[in-house]
């Protein structure tokens, strides 16, 4: 039997129905079609599919669409406003904090909370902050730049 | 013609990358009535199939179909996916070969459905002894191939000259590729019986050759596109292959769009991994550390079919004497059958392995001589004119200008000092410091794949398409092939488009593999355009009515006349060349140079040309628990002319990361039964935020190859071989707490728990226990 839920994502009210089993990654990607947010390993291990959750970073892989019901989310496709990129896409792109790109929403909605908990993360502390995130591709020393840039760049504005 | 590379500092795609609009395979919107397939594996190493039966997974809710062998029979396919060697059914016929064989597919109206019928598929199967271990494999007869030698010199005639010899056994483990987007493919019914795959390959004619085959059909039916990559490094060479097969074969019976993409678990237990290897060798040396012989077998762990294992171990044969001048040298490898997935090209293709053995056993030689191990590394480095055991010469040759520079520019001596320093006032921690030179050949060791098309479109607006035959898979290979047309037609970014990877605009493609993408398929693009241009130039010649002998070329999209820039833009000259009816497109082949190779002799010039690179790593331990940390890498790598130092410096850091993974924490483990253990990202562990260690990577300045694109040297590969410094320097921690009593034995990778093993050895036992892994 399906459930109705309702949730809002990057500011647009969704109500839809959903099989009680489905996961939140899954809702978002196929219900809504809201792809960005990528699957790497299923198994909450890899922060592929971290999204915003009321303001907390989750693993959507981790986490039941019902259970999301009545939430706040935010996704990757919500981290722009406006047009104008989000300090933390800013960073990504200037400092090369990626290659195939995979992993990069993830680990982008990580750094968003990094830097809410802390504008001013020391590298230990942007580490600790990412370090359920996998990247293959980076050896993440540009994903780290790619966060202090954006913590600069939003100290100044 | 010289040119100023256009310059670009960023990934082309990295501005949809951050906005979570660059797609993926999974990412697709699937055609409406897109059906789910999953496959159904083998839950047994080695064995007969005594019972088949589908029909309760056909009777689940939402099933369509169950695809088995007879379905590829009934259509007159051939149920055959080997690429060198005919040895490897798409799906299990009469016996199974390894736990994890596809065995049947599943196809539902949703992947959920299709994966709970799974469940209901009874599949008997009578076991018989399964072989994980390649030297056991060789020794019952199990080889994939006869025994390949490579020598030079005579070794047997030498030994009683040198004055240390030593033997010894190396090991080395697999490696799971484990990029982040799994595999997959969507097939599409098309019009006359054909099938277009959209798959996640780094080989898209593979597919399409495969598909073909398996289907019964000719080439002309199948059309693979390829849009990205999230993540390759060789594990979609050959592996993405079976996925998009059975999609076809799926879409192909049911008429409807076929979907399969393969969750992680199924990933890591059906795909093949980097060859562990277990090897043998004997090292002759002077007293003063010159290397005068040395003799290796090879034992590799093919898995259960040949899948690209023999071209592997050529590659192994060839880097087995790394950056050395090695006089005389008798290289045999054994390709092993087993009963584990069949292993598979992963960055380095067998060259790590090589390098690591010719490291073993100049670390043994150092013991014996009673140096550190760089002291004969450096006596040995190859110089310009010296040739390789396979008969190449070398040319420009950077081996020791990179170990020089790298000396100077990292004080390596104060490194050395300093640790000898810290492990002298330290009891509980201890560091170690190790050299490593590389030296790798660029070129797919198969000459007649060392080709590669591009097609190039000039639109009457002005804006350029590209298309060849290369996959871009994070590592920038369409950023480069857009600066070769951005640099050749002088256009900015958003002028060229590199299009899709796609067998009807690029065929007969070779894998985008071997480090040689960009440069195989960027020459091709160079010759494509520089046709367009001549004729362009020739078209504003007669529109600017210039002499014969005045200079006319492309500058920021104007027409320059003797310097001077005239009111003929880009776009129309565009429009006065279509007017004229001149032809704006161009399809060009570039085949590399040179390159030939005898298998028979095992002798020829195989590689276009060589990368060479130093690197020192520092590595720190904790005596009491056996966790360490990489501290520190620092290269002067050879990027040739990098015209993308971003990319290139990023590939680097990968490649150094991962290098450092397969030697330091990854590690593959089946049972005794030949069931994988780690596979899942909690059982698998890969470096994280912080395993990495610091890097510095420097560029060896002046290095030119006009062998490369633009002068540029092929980046993907090489750098990963820095990765087998850490081990090395993780021995000489051990050997500090140890102050040099016992010999520890050389078996990667070195997890914490085999430091602490070796930390604590019996002293005079040169063989540690092996961990043994139950079920
Ligand atoms: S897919 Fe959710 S953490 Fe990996
Ligand atoms: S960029 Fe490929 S996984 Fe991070």
């Amino acid at each position: 039997m399906n459930v109705p839920i309702t949730v809002t994502i990057n500011g647009t009210a969704y109500t839809r129905d959903v099989e009680p089993r489905q996961l939140l990654v899954h809702f978002l990607r196929e219900t809504l079609n809201l792809t960005g947010t990528h699957i790497g390993c299923d198994t909450s291990s890899c922060g592929a599919c971290t999204i915003m959750l009321n303001g907390q970073t989750v693993k959507s892989c981790t986490l039941l669409a019902a259970q999301a019901d009545g939430a706040e989310i935010m996704t990757v496709e919500g981290l722009a406003t406006d047009g104008k990129l989000h300090p933390i896409q800013e960073g990504f792109w200037q400092e090369h904090g990626l290659q195939c790109g995979f992993c990069t929403p993830g680990m982008m909605m990580a750094g968003v909370q990094i830097l809410k908990n802390n504008p001013n993360p020391t590298e230990e502390e942007i580490r600790h902050g990412l370090e359920g995130n996998f990247c293959r591709c980076t050896g993440y020393h540009n994903i780290v730049k790619s966060i202090q840039y954006a913590a600069k760049k939003s100290a100044a504005m | 013609m010289k040119l100023q590379t256009q310059k670009t500092d960023k990934n082309f795609d990295a501005a949809r990358h951050v906005c979570g609009r660059s797609q993926f395979l999974d990412d697709l919107t699937p055609p409406e009535g897109t059906l789910y397939a999953v496959v159904f594996y083998a839950r047994a190493a080695y064995g007969h199939i005594k019972r088949l039966n589908t029909s309760p997974a056909l009777a689940c809710k939402g099933v369509v179909a169950v695809l088995t062998a007879e379905d590829i029979l009934q259509r007159g396919g051939e149920n055959q996916i080997g690429g060198i060697i005919p040895d490897e059914p798409l799906l299990a016929e009469h016996d199974v070969h390894f736990w994890g064989q596809p065995v049947a597919v599943v196809v539902a109206t949703s992947a959920v459905l299709a994966r709970e019928a799974t469940q209901y598929i009874e599949c008997e199967v009578e076991p018989l002894p399964v072989i994980t271990d390649p030297r056991e494999a060789a020794a019952q007869g199990e080889l994939i191939m006869p025994p390949r030698t490579m020598e030079c010199g005579n070794v047997d005639a030498v030994w009683a000259a040198c004055d240390v010899v030593v033997e010894g056994t190396a090991e080395n483990g697999g490696q799971e590729h484990l990029y982040l987007e799994t595999q997959g493919a969507l097939a599409i019914p098309t019009e006359g019986g054909g099938v277009k795959i959209i798959s996640s390959t780094q080989g898209p004619t593979a597919v399409q050759r495969a598909a073909a085959k398996v289907l019964g059909l000719p080439m002309h039916l199948i059309e693979v596109d390829v849009l990205r990559l999230g993540g390759g490094f060789g594990g979609k060479e050959d592996q993405a292959t079976p996925w998009a097969v059975m999609a076809a074969l799926a879409a192909l019976k049911l008429n409807r769009p076929v979907k399969l993409v393969l969750p992680r678990q199924e990933d890591m237990r059906m795909t093949g991994k980097r060859h562990p290897y277990s090897s043998d060798f004997k090292i002759g040396l002077t007293k003063d550390g010159k290397i005068l012989a040395l003799e290796v077998s090879f034992y590799q762990d093919a898995g259960a079919a040949a899948d690209l294992s023999p071209a592997v171990l050529d590659r192994t044969l060839f880097h087995c004497v790394n950056s050395y001048y090695i006089p005389n040298v008798r290289a045999t490898g054994y390709s092993c059958r087993t009963n584990v997935p069949p292993n598979t090209a992963f960055r380095g293709f067998g060259g790590p392995q090589g390098m690591f053995l010719v490291e073993a056993a100049i670390y043994r030689a150092a013991e014996a001589l009673g140096v550190d191990a760089s002291a004969i590394q450096a006596k040995n480095l190859l110089q310009e004119g010296d040739t390789f055991p396979y008969g190449q010469v070398t040319e420009r040759c950077n081996a020791r200008r990179t170990w020089n520079d790298a000396e100077k520019a990292f004080d390596v001596a104060g490194i050395y000092q300093k640790a000898h320093e810290f492990n002298a006032s330290n009891k509980w921690h201890k560091k170690g410091v190790a050299v490593m030179p590389i030296c790798f050949g660029i070129s797919f060791t198969n000459t007649m794949m060392n080709q590669a098309s591009a097609l190039v479109h000039v639109y009457s607006d002005g804006s350029v398409s590209v298309s060849t035959g290369a996959v871009e898979m994070g590592q920038g290979v369409n950023t480069k092939i857009a600066q070769t047309a951005m640099t050749i037609f002088s256009l900015p970014p958003h002028r060229v488009k590199v299009q899709t990877t796609n067998t009807s605009r690029a065929a007969n493609t070779s894998p985008t593999a071997a480090s040689a993408g960009a440069d195989l398929n960027g020459k091709a693009t160079e010759l494509a355009c520089e046709e367009i241009l001549k004729r362009l130039l020739l078209t504003a010649r007669e529109e600017l009515n210039a002499q014969e002998h005045d200079s006319i070329e492309l500058r920021e999209e104007f027409v320059h006349h003797n310097g001077a820039k005239t009111a003929l833009s880009w776009n129309n000259l565009i429009q006065a060349a279509f007017f004229k009816r001149v032809k704006l497109s161009e399809q060009a082949q570039y085949a590399t140079p040179r390159i030939h190779f005898d298998k028979t002799t095992m002798k020829g010039h195989p590689f276009a040309y060589h990368v060479y690179g130093t690197a020192i790593i520092e590595a720190t331990i904790d005596c009491l628990r056996g966790t360490y940390t990489i501290d520190n890498v620092q290269a002067v790598h050879d990027f040739g002319q990098s015209f993308n130092r971003v990319v290139d410096l990023g590939q680097a850091e990968g490649a150094i990361a991962q290098g450092i993974g397969w030697m330091t924490m990854e590690e593959v483990i089946y049972s005794k039964e030949g069931r994988l253990l780690t596979d899942a990202l909690s059982t698998y562990k890969v470096p994280d935020m912080h395993s990495t260690p610091r890097m510095d990577v420097r560029f060896l300045e002046h290095s030119m190859n006009p062998m490369g694109i633009m002068n540029s040297k092929a980046v993907g590969e090489p750098p990963f071989m820095y990765g087998i410094g850490a081990y090395f320097a993780l021995m000489n921690a051990i050997k500090a707490f140890r102050m040099g009593t016992g010999q520890i034995a050389i078996k990667a990778p070195m997890s914490p728990e085999r430091v602490l093993m070796a930390l604590y050895a019996p002293l005079h036992e040169p063989q540690l226990t092996e961990i043994s892994h139950e079920a």
